[in-house]
């Protein structure tokens, strides 16, 4: 760690490098240095730092003038992660600037405009500056702390997308000048597939340009069902944060709540029990069951055949079963809490996920006799949609989608939690990046959780299922931050605390976000038959991209 | 082989009486005109009746292919006034007329399809002696009028002036023209094999046995491209592409509502029944019960079952095989439909339809 | 040639992948099938776990006692403004001022079953319940009011 230190203090001549330590260790690198930094260390031979893995505004409060992104970077190579931070000058339109990274890393496209319509941070270079989930003529920024509320009036009118953007550039004489970038031409034939649409998987709308059923371009109009998730948290007490989690990405439910009060334990430094960590694991695993499940129903009903659909639901309706008897609910868990879990494993958990697990691995078979080895699935599959391993880290394509292009990214086994460092599994990677290897790396997954569950299940320690966390719980000043390998990728969790009972700011790193903003670059050339099944496969949920 | 169960068949003695009685009373003229309507109401109501019918049996398959019930709440356990129930919500629906469509082809577009599939449900062979339309070019007759509905399809795709529409239609058509190819392919295999064109010939020239079975394994190659090629034609999975839900929401009856969607509805369902139908006639012998050489006593029981049952029965054996293959599989995408249409299908119908003619000419065929 | 033979296998194996899906279709076909009934299986399938939340309700003991002494930790707890606990005091036989409940209110509609509440209670004085059943047409009926007129404190103060 050291050394890169070194490494990077060597490459910011203007300002230096600072390192701050309460919480996670960040590294503040100047605006002007920020470019050349991101640029060096994407580009390092020994260990290149080319997945960021989120991008986060924060608003440092209007007495100090300044607004804050932090760059979560990791190397894919070595699995390192590495936190940047870099403060713009001023808050107003002038001085709330920052240099783009959309060139190095293209996740930094959709997240830079993120920041942009929730803190108002302009990059400067960025190639498509509009608002990413608020109306195009929203006023105000909502994260900013000095945000009032009631500035915008209830706008019931349809809003017309424009066919252009902005982009800024930075003039050698310090002003800003912006140009327009088309997004459509007025002869393309724009077909919205969304906001309501069979195969979106929830109110997504992507404009696509047609030629013919060809594919030309597809650019997602994201907060359909923005819920501000995020600003809520800034008013909601720690225990009271947990309860959104679930109502994020509700296939990861569990997952989510795990990593917030992972984070959340570390920053009060909870420890759990062994029971907890083994309950959680479990329950974290037959939940990714349960998704990868629905991922095999929806994948197998866009492209048209409903049949296999009941299959999956079939199954996961006996999930949903176990889960409702420990937890109480079937889609909104509220499982996990600070120190524990809510109540203990029902009497009869062990017994009915053994028997669930025998029964699966018994009629899997049919799953893949009816739509894995069938040959209209396959052709449909096979060579579609395919994703390079460079696009995929770029494009910070976490999960499943990731490790089908042969970027083996599992939090799991690179940045263990719970137990997964105790227990043996296996990371499904697969290396032709197309919808059939996305497909598989699914199917193979659920054999692999069971495997996971059936190391587990019968050594579960007695112990405490909760201790006790103090009821108004302060969490020390400082940045924190907890990942976790949810359903459809690395779900992260990033919280600042001013030592307050409620967050100063608390971020969700988004799995499907990386993935709507891959669809452009994937579904190019394809057929629109071929974009619901990439669509499909990249297997993204709604509520978790809007938040 | 015996063939006196076919007088004894026969409606033909019925009709005929009517048709006398009704002279007796009245001028020849206006005495066919009275038959012509009752027939074309009666082609009407068992339109409407067979489509009720197969809906409901299409919910119920797919219900028990889905590991669930199906339809079972109104009208008792059976589900059975479900789909009376849902005609009259759909005849109580408003017929919404688009402001930018053209108006014209927009409303004529569901009265084409229907049309086509009414005219090509009349030829069907119900039994001996009962069979509406009785061409010497039957089968041709068939091919060509059930060829109109594309141009419904197109139409209504076209005037919608909607996005989904246009690319569903576009691919209706391009499917069906290319579908139609190895259907027709296929349909003259069997002329070829029962030497006449005309449908009640074809069904009587199956009473020494069924085609499927004459044929050889060339027929039975040739009935299952035919069911192939039929379910293209009728627009049913895999082969739904121009509807496909999943991608254009509805295709080119997105935007059509009440009874005008309705008559898409009916038609899709009805022209399942024709090709099914049609299927029966060419391959598994029309109204003929099914006999087995040497079993004499087995053979008179046989004909005491009256021909339509037979040939409701054998239709529906048919439906149930296509609605087992849409309930099966996943869609096809547009290239991949014309490339086994092409690639596989045309190929395979030309060398089956040769072999056919080969076995045919040598006297190879029972 | 050999583009010939993988056209003829192209055949076979595209062949044979369907017909194996029409054999698992066909055999799910004649199963016994999975749904469940629900208005006809209230009183015989139907399952609802112990657990599952439906609805908040106050715990009453056999006379009729609640066990809540109006402390509004579940109010400060529910992060919808869902819980409405209406108070007062009044003297008891030693003149130390007590609190007593007065009127405990609860949106349902509002409420996303968090169980913070629950979690928050001193004296296990509220619980979800079982009831799922509760659909109504109008938005007012489902601000429900927990308390019972004429219930008292329990004696022991906690169950």
């Amino acid at each position: 760690m050291m050394e890169m230190e070194e490494k990077i203090k060597q490459w910011c001549p203007a300002g230096g490098l600072r390192v701050e330590e309460s919480g996670e260790r960040v590294l503040v690198v100047m605006a002007d240095d920020l470019e050349n930094v991101c640029r060096r260390l994407h580009d390092d031979t020994e260990e290149p730092m080319d997945y960021l893995r989120d991008l986060v505004g924060v608003d440092n409060g209007p007495e100090t003038g300044t607004l804050s992104v932090f760059y979560q970077l990791e190397s894919a190579r070595t699995g390192r992660r590495l936190m940047l931070r870099c403060d713009t000058r001023g808050r107003d339109a002038e001085g709330a600037l920052l240099p783009t990274v959309s060139g190095i890393w293209h996740t930094a496209e959709i997240k830079e405009r993120e920041a942009w319509d929730l803190l108002g941070i302009r990059f400067v270079g960025h190639p498509d500056m509009r608002r990413l989930y608020l109306r195009e003529n929203w006023n105000g920024h909502p994260l900013r702390k000095d945000y009032d509320m009631n500035s915008n009036v209830l706008d019931l009118e349809a809003e017309t997308n424009a066919d252009v953007t902005e982009e800024f550039d930075l003039m050698a004489d310090g002003t800003l000048r912006g140009h327009e970038n088309v997004v459509f031409n007025p002869d393309d034939f724009v077909v919205n597939i969304g906001p309501q649409h069979p195969s979106t998987h929830g109110v997504l709308r992507m404009r696509t340009a047609l030629d013919g059923e060809m594919v030309k371009k597809i650019d997602p109009v994201l907060g359909y069902i923005h819920r501000g998730i995020e600003k809520m948290n800034e008013r909601l007490t720690y225990p009271q944060t947990l309860a959104l989690t679930d109502r994020l990405d509700y296939l990861s439910a569990h997952q989510n709540r795990h990593a917030l009060c992972m984070c959340i334990e570390q920053a009060a430094g909870i420890e759990v029990s062994r029971r907890v960590q083994f309950i959680r694991t479990i329950m974290d695993e037959l939940q990714r069951i349960d998704s990868h499940l629905l991922f095999y129903s929806c994948l197998a009903m866009d492209m048209g055949a409903l049949t296999p659909f009941f299959y999956g639901f079939r199954e996961r309706e006996m999930i949903l079963d176990i889960f409702e008897e420990t937890t109480g609910g079937r889609l909104i868990q509220n499982y996990n809490v600070i120190g524990g879990v809510q109540a203990d494993i029902h009497p009869g958990f062990v017994s009915s996920v053994k028997k669930f697990i025998t029964h699966l691995r018994g009629i899997i078979h049919e799953y893949h006799e009816i739509f894995t080895g069938n040959v209209i699935a396959r052709t449909r599959l096979q060579g579609v949609g395919v994703l390079s391993r460079e696009d995929a880290i770029s494009l910070g394509a976490t999960g499943g989608t990731g490790r089908a292009s042969g970027w083996a990214n599992d939090v799991r086994k690179h940045h263990p939690y719970a137990l997964y460092g105790e227990v043996d599994f296996r990371e499904i990677v697969y290396t032709e990046g197309d919808s059939f290897a996305r497909y598989m790396v699914r199917m193979d997954e659920i054999m692999e959780s069971c495997h996971i569950i059936e190391q587990l299940i019968d050594n579960i320690p007695e112990g405490e299922f909760r201790v006790k966390v103090r009821p108004v719980l302060k969490l020390p000043e400082g940045v924190y931050t907890a990942s976790v390998e949810a359903s459809r990728g690395e779900f992260g969790v990033f919280l600042v605390s001013r030592g307050d009972k409620v967050p100063y700011r608390l971020h969700y790193r988004s799995t499907g976000l990386p993935l709507v903003h891959a669809m452009d670059t994937v579904c190019r050339g394809g057929k629109i038959a071929d974009l619901i099944a990439i669509g499909g496969t990249l297997d993204f949920v709604i509520p978790d991209i809007d938040r | 082989m015996n063939q006196a169960f076919l007088d004894y068949y026969s409606l033909e003695p019925l009709t005929g009486w009517i048709h006398r009685t009704l002279c007796g009373v009245m001028p020849e003229d206006w005495a066919v005109f009275l038959e012509g309507l009752v027939i074309g109401v009666v082609i009407l109501l068992a339109y409407a009746l067979l489509a009720v019918v197969l809906i409901y049996m299409e919910r119920r398959v797919c219900g028990a292919f889905q590991c669930r019930i199906g339809p079972n709440r109104v009208g008792g356990r059976g589900g059975l006034l479900q789909v009376p129930a849902d005609v009259l919500k759909i005849l109580t629906k408003e017929i919404i007329r688009l402001k930018k469509s053209d108006h014209l082809l927009y409303e004529l577009a569901p009265y084409l399809v229907i049309l086509a599939s009414v005219v090509s449900f009349s030829c069907l062979p119900w039994h001996k002696g009962a069979q509406v339309l009785d061409l010497e070019i039957g089968v041709f007759f068939v091919l060509a009028a059930s060829s109109i509905g594309v141009l419904g399809i197109l139409l209504a795709g076209w005037s919608s002036n909607s996005k989904y529409t246009l690319i569903g239609a576009v691919r209706s058509g391009a499917m069906i023209i290319s579908y139609e190819l190895s259907l027709g392919i296929t349909v003259l295999t069997m002329v070829v094999l029962s030497g006449t064109m005309s449908i009640s010939g074809i069904v009587e020239s199956q009473a020494g046995g069924w085609n499927i079975f004459r044929g050889h394994i060339v027929a039975v190659v040739a009935f299952i491209i035919y069911l192939i090629a039929g379910n293209a034609e009728a627009n049913r999975g895999p082969f739904d592409l121009a509807e496909a839900e999943q991608e254009l929401t509805a295709g080119y009856h997105t935007e059509y509502s009440g009874m005008h969607f309705g008559f898409f509805y009916l038609a899709e369902y009805l022209n399942l029944f024709i090709t099914a139908g049609i299927a029966t006639t060419l391959f598994l012998g029309g109204w003929m019960p099914f006999h087995v050489a040497g079993l004499d006593g087995f053979n008179a029981v046989m004909d005491y079952i009256p021909g339509i049952v037979w040939f409701l029965g054998k239709t529906f054996f048919v439906v149930f095989l296509l609605m087992w293959i849409r309930w099966t599989f996943p869609r096809l995408r547009i290239d991949q439909v014309l490339t086994l249409e092409w690639k596989y299908l045309m190929p395979l119908s030309l060398l089956v339809m040769m072999v056919m003619t080969v076995f045919k000419v040598f006297g190879l065929v029972f | 040639m050999s583009k010939f033979t993988e056209y003829i296998k192209g055949y076979w194996n595209g062949t044979g992948t369907l017909l194996v899906g029409l054999r698992t279709s066909m055999r799910v076909f004649l199963r016994k099938k999975v749904t469940e009934q629900y208005p006809e299986n209230r009183h015989t399938t139907l399952h609802i776990p112990e657990r599952h939340r439906a609805t908040l309700e106050m715990v009453y003991d056999e006379e009729g006692h609640h066990h809540c002494i109006a402390c509004g930790l579940c109010q400060m707890a529910c992060p919808n403004g869902t819980i409405r606990v209406t108070s007062a005091t009044k003297e008891d036989a030693e003149g130390k001022k007590k609190k007593y409940l007065v009127k405990y209110e609860y949106d349902l509609g509002s409420c996303m079953f968090c169980q913070l509440c629950v979690n928050a209670c001193p004296h296990g004085a509220i619980r979800f319940s079982n009831h799922f059943e509760n659909a109504v047409f109008e938005r007012e009926k489902l601000l429900l009011t927990l308390s019972r007129e004429g219930s008292v404190l329990a004696a022991s103060g906690s169950k």
